[in-house]
């Protein structure tokens, strides 16, 4: 199981490069999960992917839905089956948009779930590989543990040249 | 043990996931129908391993299709009684994922399968070896169950048929795990994932009472516990009852005296003023004791205005927040609201005098019938006098209280006592900043009872330099 993780600062190319790198890989054998971390969502698009749902909307689901689910409900089961449902799969590869942010709420269950089931999620897949935003937010929240690989894109900007050096940095 | 299966079945495979492209066919899930369910029956109904199938087999089914499926578990044996079959039901999960090539995602009627194109490959030919393979690892798992019977199905109408008894069995059992209460267990839940904000913060989670942050009930504490019982949520055996209404319990002050670094040693978990349950930081609402009319109003996170005490929701947060036990402000999740131990001790709803209008809106159906229209909101009630003027107007009873305050002989003098009690501290006019409070650890906590304080003259000294 390999992850690499690329970010970079917004407009540098860095989904660019992941829609790139995601075809030409997925041209060998192998599974791949391709993740777009980055909360102001582009990877699909730059696949020709149609998302409907993220990961985002599911915690959101399993915070308002809390009092009107039935009592004994395995909350760990039942947000690993939403997260396989917003999972869209394509020939090659499979998609998962990790959405929108944390709202005003306790999230602090609701991610410690997802943790466990993100570590189980990846293990299906030889390769994974995630766009993710510059502040890194899913990985330093720890929801996304495990990154083999960095890349940092940048163009030839000092503010670019010190977003990458900040993302090194918070890793 | 896997000798007679054409497929492995270990733990290892827990978390597989089946992808479309090399799926065989998809079973239930969000795009067709199904459900799974266990009963219990007596020992001289079952036979024990039968299986049998209403509709198509694995085989004649068409490569990459998708199909209803339900799954129907009897099981039988001495120890066997219906409370157990939800509990069993779960397993079905775990256990059907065990299966190399077969997943299973979710439960009850939200159940989603795959087998993968592997699994037949190797040999997978029928419903009945999965079948015949889960019955196993139930009877080898679950030692109380004798005897088990399986029924599948895959025909779509029959699905449909007993999808809908399904659906009455599991609103019945809803309906008794509703009728849950703290009396009824012998283990309760703590959590400390907020430790790392409020390192002496411990929540006690029972049928009762819900964490503070909402997140998790009893029956999630119990979950988790079972999962990894050494990590954030685990068990804390209830001990021997030392206070009915207030709900304390020896097994309960044990552990926090052992959890909260020595910090507290006695919890009341319904009491306001006695021993409260602490908080991190993270409750939904917060109860704060208002003097001046003997009552407690609540307000949620997302409310942003004022209390009528001057005071908004993150200002008491930080008061109430940090793990200490803090007498006049209380942590709560919005759930606790609806529990039939609602702040017990000190006299539960008819308590609570003032709640923001969008909370209110959110719990009303919870709220005493004729109590609605005595709690005013931010609209109705903006600052303390108009607060009692108002609870005067509608009669809440609350004003009992008063009543009976005034006939009780005036201020008896101050006792400094050397063990905290309950009664509420001196109060804070609106405006004034917080006094700090006499927080807990070192020293004598000081105790005044009916006192009533005069102060002709504050002085203001500088520091002696």
């Amino acid at each position: 199981m390999r992850v690499i993780a690329i970010t970079g600062k917004g407009g540098t190319g860095k989904t660019a490069v992941a829609g790139m790198l995601i075809k030409y890989l997925t041209s060998g054998s192998g599974t791949l999960l391709a993740i777009d971390a980055d909360p102001d969502s582009n990877l699909p698009d730059v696949l020709g992917v149609k998302v409907e749902k993220t990961i985002g909307d599911m915690r959101e689901f399993m915070l308002q839905e809390r009092d009107s689910m039935p009592p004994g409900t395995n909350k760990e089961t039942l947000l690993e089956s939403k997260v396989y449902e917003v999972l869209a799969e394509t020939p090659r590869y499979d998609l998962l948009v990790m959405g929108r942010p944390e709202g005003s709420g306790c999230y602090c269950f609701a991610n410690n779930l997802l943790r466990g089931i993100m570590d189980r999620v990846l293990k299906n897949y030889d390769l994974t590989i995630i766009d993710t935003a510059a502040g890194l937010e899913h990985l330093s929240r720890r929801i996304i543990r495990d990154v083999n690989e960095l890349l940092v894109v940048t163009d030839g900007s000092r503010r670019g040249l010190q977003t990458a050096e900040r993302s090194l940095q918070n890793l | 043990m896997t000798n007679e299966f054409p497929f492995e079945i270990s733990p290892m495979f827990e978390g597989e996931r089946v992808r479309k492209d090399d799926m065989f066919v998809e079973l239930a899930g969000p795009k067709s129908r199904g459900f799974e369910l266990v009963r219990a029956a007596g020992l001289d109904e079952i036979e024990d391993g039968r299986f049998n199938l209403t509709g198509p087999d694995l085989l004649s089914m068409q490569e990459g299709s998708r199909h209803p499926y339900a799954m129907i578990y009897r099981i039988a044996g001495k120890l066997v009684e219906p409370d157990l079959e939800a509990i069993v039901e779960r397993r079905n999960h775990d256990f059907q994922n065990y299966i190399q090539g077969y997943m299973h995602l979710n439960q009850r009627y939200d159940i989603w399968v795959r087998i993968s194109k592997d699994a037949v490959k190797k040999g997978l030919k029928s419903f009945e070896q999965i079948a015949k393979a889960t019955m196993m690892l139930f009877k080898n798992e679950l030692p109380f169950i004798e005897k088990i019977e399986a029924s599948f199905i895959t025909d779509p109408e029959e699905v449909e048929k007993q999808r809908a008894d399904a659906l009455k069995v599991y609103e019945a059992r809803d309906a008794r795990t509703k009728g849950l209460h703290d009396e009824d267990v012998d283990v309760f839940y703590g959590c400390t994932l907020c430790q790392s904000f409020a390192p002496t913060n411990v929540c006690v989670v029972t049928p009762d009472r819900i964490s503070l942050c909402g997140a998790i009930n009893w029956f999630d504490g119990r979950a988790a516990a079972k999962v990894d019982p050494e990590g954030p949520q685990f068990a804390i055996p209830k001990g021997e009852i030392l206070d009915k209404v207030g709900g304390e319990y020896s097994g309960v002050n044990e552990k926090a005296a052992s959890l909260s670094g020595g910090e507290f040693s006695r919890i009341k978990l319904h009491s306001f003023f006695e021993y409260p349950h602490t908080s991190c930081g993270c409750f939904e609402v917060v109860g704060f004791y208002i003097p001046e009319v003997d009552g407690i109003g609540w307000v949620d996170r997302d409310y942003s205005g004022s209390a009528p005490n001057g005071l908004a929701f993150s200002t008491m947060a930080g008061q109430t927040g940090g793990g200490k036990q803090i007498i006049g402000f209380l942590g709560v999740g919005v759930n606790y609201f609806r529990s039939p131990k609602f702040i017990q001790p000190d006299g539960g709803w008819d308590r609570v005098v003032w709640m923001p209008k969008n909370l209110k809106e959110k719990i009303k159906a919870d709220i005493p019938a004729e109590l609605l229209d005595k709690i005013p909101n931010e609209d109705e009630v903006g600052d303390l006098k108009t607060l009692r003027d108002y609870l005067e107007k509608k009669q809440h009873p609350i004003t009992q209280r008063w009543a009976k305050e005034e006939a009780a002989p005036h201020a008896a003098p101050s006792e400094a006592v050397a063990q905290p009690a309950g009664a509420p501290l001196w109060s804070v006019p609106a405006g004034l900043p917080a006094i700090p409070q006499f927080g807990g650890g070192d020293g004598i906590k000081i105790v005044l009872k009916n006192a009533k304080i005069t102060i002709e003259r504050i002085i203001l000294k500088g520091k002696e330099k």
